[in-house]
């Protein structure tokens, strides 16, 4: 399998206050192509900031991040806007629905930066609320949707333009159980069916135990890389 | 992302800020209303003043006076002062006139020893004078003598009638009494002047005709008997050339060129610029809309930070959102602008009547000379101004929207998904 990210010794430290945080001290890691992985560590070990670092919403001090096949330091800020459209998906713990569009719209959004022609887009999200179990609800507002059905739209708007890679911050951090183990069953079946590489960062043992792969991260090192079993 | 999704998600933010964006949008129509109240009366108060103007003067031609005011009175002109203008280029017709006050010493009376309302003599050539002012030189009754025949008067309106009588009628004979009957003048009435009507320099109403012969006997300096020269150019543009052409011939101040045109450009001029001064003032309350918009996109840019980095975070570049907040400022500039733009044209006509009291000739004026008829005070709406006005609504918005719109696409997303 072709390997999709190359994370190589990055650093990353950033000022809170008066103090400077080192959040990551040299990463090293790759992950391939369909590769379900997650990350694990306990707060403030700087798996956050590692997935901000992959997802192109930052920069790391040092090291290089290799996205399929492109060094993605040495691209400018749009270039890094077009990477994140096209080529990454983010889910978050918080949901980050637009709270003024419907589900449907804002799993249109990407399509609409991307400038798909409407009709196309709308075909595209229906398809992909309807994938996530939402087809019923797809002129629903945010306010008028459960937890685990905003994270279904979320879910939804980060794969509704293909991208390479799906990154998932504590997706069920702010879920109840059983909606957080939907999620993660609904990430894994995207992973298994479509071949999606997901990347989730979870502080939750029995969450990462899904992966293909844990990465143990603390204090900013990789502690140790486990496959699990299947 | 395309421009109409940009405007519908724009709209859709402001409709969800309702008062916030009704606010806004109202301080830009006030200031847009100001623009098109000021600029509109402005422009039909100075269209108004213009055509008065014109219709005062006959714009080809000239009067050349005698004296000047930096230098004081002079005495006449001879024949040859009128030849000389004669042959400058442009010039059509010259006709010089003989002016001679009425006093206690020189009275107008008709046969039973009434004065006449008269204030001058004018001697001049008939034919020239109808020539040169075919408008205003013309008979309300009676018939201009036809070779300029001495003895005959042709009367002003007002010469003619005293207290609403006519002291003196067509055919009637009246006579130019210098000290009490030292020495008396007959003259037959031939024609009555219509009525002068609008003011300007050229109104007859209280002037009596008498052929230019007749009037070199009452002239003091026979050499240099004429008080005024009229000069009709070809057209009116030629108007400020000749002037300088007949000022030349004489010493420097010695004599006065009224030039119509002239006046009328420096008046037109003045009232522009009171109407530019206005409209600079009215633009004032614009800038403050302006300062206001830039105030409530700042703080929307605040309170959405967190929403700018879910959209930089899926993919949204820089100045994606950077259009988004301007589409906003956008709207507000093009709302506010049209409905400013409606409002304005209504306040024009409230304040046009409010106005028509306060700005017509003193009441003494009006009272004495009923010809003067009210000032009009209607608005005119250019759509040049409002065009401009429009233009301006919707610069000022995107001017003022321009720093919070740029202070939201510069977010680092990082820190603003972190944002509660």
């Amino acid at each position: 399998m072709p390997v999709l990210l190359d994370v190589r010794n990055i650093k990353k430290s950033y000022r809170m206050g008066k103090v400077i945080v080192q959040a990551l001290r040299g990463v090293s890691f790759s992950v391939m192509e369909g590769e379900f992985l997650a990350v694990l560590g306990p707060s403030g070990s700087g798996k956050s900031t590692l997935l901000h670092l992959i997802g192109c919403l930052d920069r790391p001090d040092e090291g290089e991040i290799i996205l399929d096949g492109k060094n993605v330091l040495r691209l400018s800020d749009d270039e890094l806007a077009e990477l994140r459209l096209k080529r990454i998906g983010f889910i978050f713990q918080f949901f980050n629905l637009l709270p003024r569009l419907t589900a449907l719209e804002n799993v249109e959004l990407p399509l609409m930066l991307a400038r798909v022609p409407e009709r196309e887009a709308r075909e595209k999200a229906k398809k992909l609320l309807e994938l996530v179990g939402l087809g019923g609800r797809l002129n629903h507002r945010p306010s008028e949707l459960s937890g685990g059905e905003q994270q279904r739209v979320a879910i939804a708007r980060a794969l509704v333009n293909d991208p390479k890679l799906v990154l998932a911050d504590e997706p069920t951090g702010n879920l109840d159980t059983k909606s957080g183990w939907d999620i993660v069953n609904l990430m894994r079946k995207l992973n298994e069916e479509m071949n999606q590489t997901f990347i989730v960062v979870t502080h939750d043992q029995k969450v990462a135990e899904v992966a293909d792969r844990i990465i143990y991260l603390r204090d900013g090192l990789v502690e140790g890389i486990k496959s699990v079993p299947r | 992302m395309k421009p109409s999704k940009l405007l519908g998600m724009a709209w859709l933010n402001l409709k969800h800020r309702k008062l916030r964006t009704v606010l806004t949008t109202l301080s830009v129509v006030i200031g847009i209303t100001t623009i098109i109240a000021v600029a509109s009366l402005g422009e039909g108060f100075r269209g108004e003043i213009k055509q008065r103007l014109e219709h005062g003067f006959e714009l080809d031609v000239l009067i050349v006076f005698p004296g000047s005011f930096v230098a004081g009175l002079r005495e006449g002109f001879s024949q040859s002062d009128v030849d000389y203008i004669k042959g400058i280029e442009n010039v059509t017709l010259v006709t010089p006139l003989i002016t001679v006050p009425l006093t206690e010493d020189l009275e107008l009376c008709n046969e039973t020893g009434a004065k006449l309302g008269a204030f001058t003599i004018g001697g001049v050539n008939f034919n020239e004078m109808r020539e040169l002012l075919p408008q205003r030189f013309t008979l309300w009754k009676g018939e201009f003598p036809v070779e300029n025949e001495t003895g005959k008067m042709i009367l002003g309106y007002k010469a003619s009638i005293v207290n609403e009588t006519m002291v003196a009628d067509v055919g009637g004979n009246v006579s130019l009494i210098l000290s009490h009957g030292f020495m008396r003048w007959n003259f037959t009435v031939s024609g009555v002047l219509a009525k002068g009507g609008t003011s300007g320099i050229t109104n007859f109403d209280y002037w009596a005709f008498i052929p230019i012969e007749d009037a070199i006997k009452l002239a003091r300096n026979k050499e240099k008997p004429y008080q005024i020269i009229l000069v009709k150019v070809s057209n009116p543009q030629k108007a400020e050339s000749v002037a300088m052409e007949i000022e030349k011939h004489f010493s420097p101040y010695s004599v006065t060129v009224f030039v119509p045109t002239a006046l009328i450009r420096q008046v037109d001029g003045i009232l522009n610029l009171v109407q530019m001064f206005l409209v600079a003032i009215g633009s004032i309350s614009l800038l403050v809309a302006g300062v206001g918009i830039m105030n409530i996109m700042t703080v929307a840019v605040m309170e959405r930070t967190r929403e700018i980095g879910i959209l930089k975070a899926i993919g949204a570049k820089n100045r994606t959102v950077l259009s988004m907040f301007l589409a906003e400022a956008l709207l507000i500039g093009v709302i506010g602008g049209l409905i400013g733009e409606f409002t304005g044209y209504l306040l024009s006509y409230g304040l046009a009547t409010v106005l028509a009291n306060f700005i017509q000739p003193s009441g003494v004026s009006i009272a004495e000379r009923p010809e003067v008829h009210r000032i009009e005070m209607a608005p005119s709406f250019s759509s040049l101004w409002m065009l401009i006005a429009f233009i301006f609504a919707i610069a000022i918005c995107i001017i003022f929207g321009l720093y919070p719109a740029r202070k939201a696409a510069k977010l680092n997303p990082v820190e603003a998904l972190r944002y509660e």
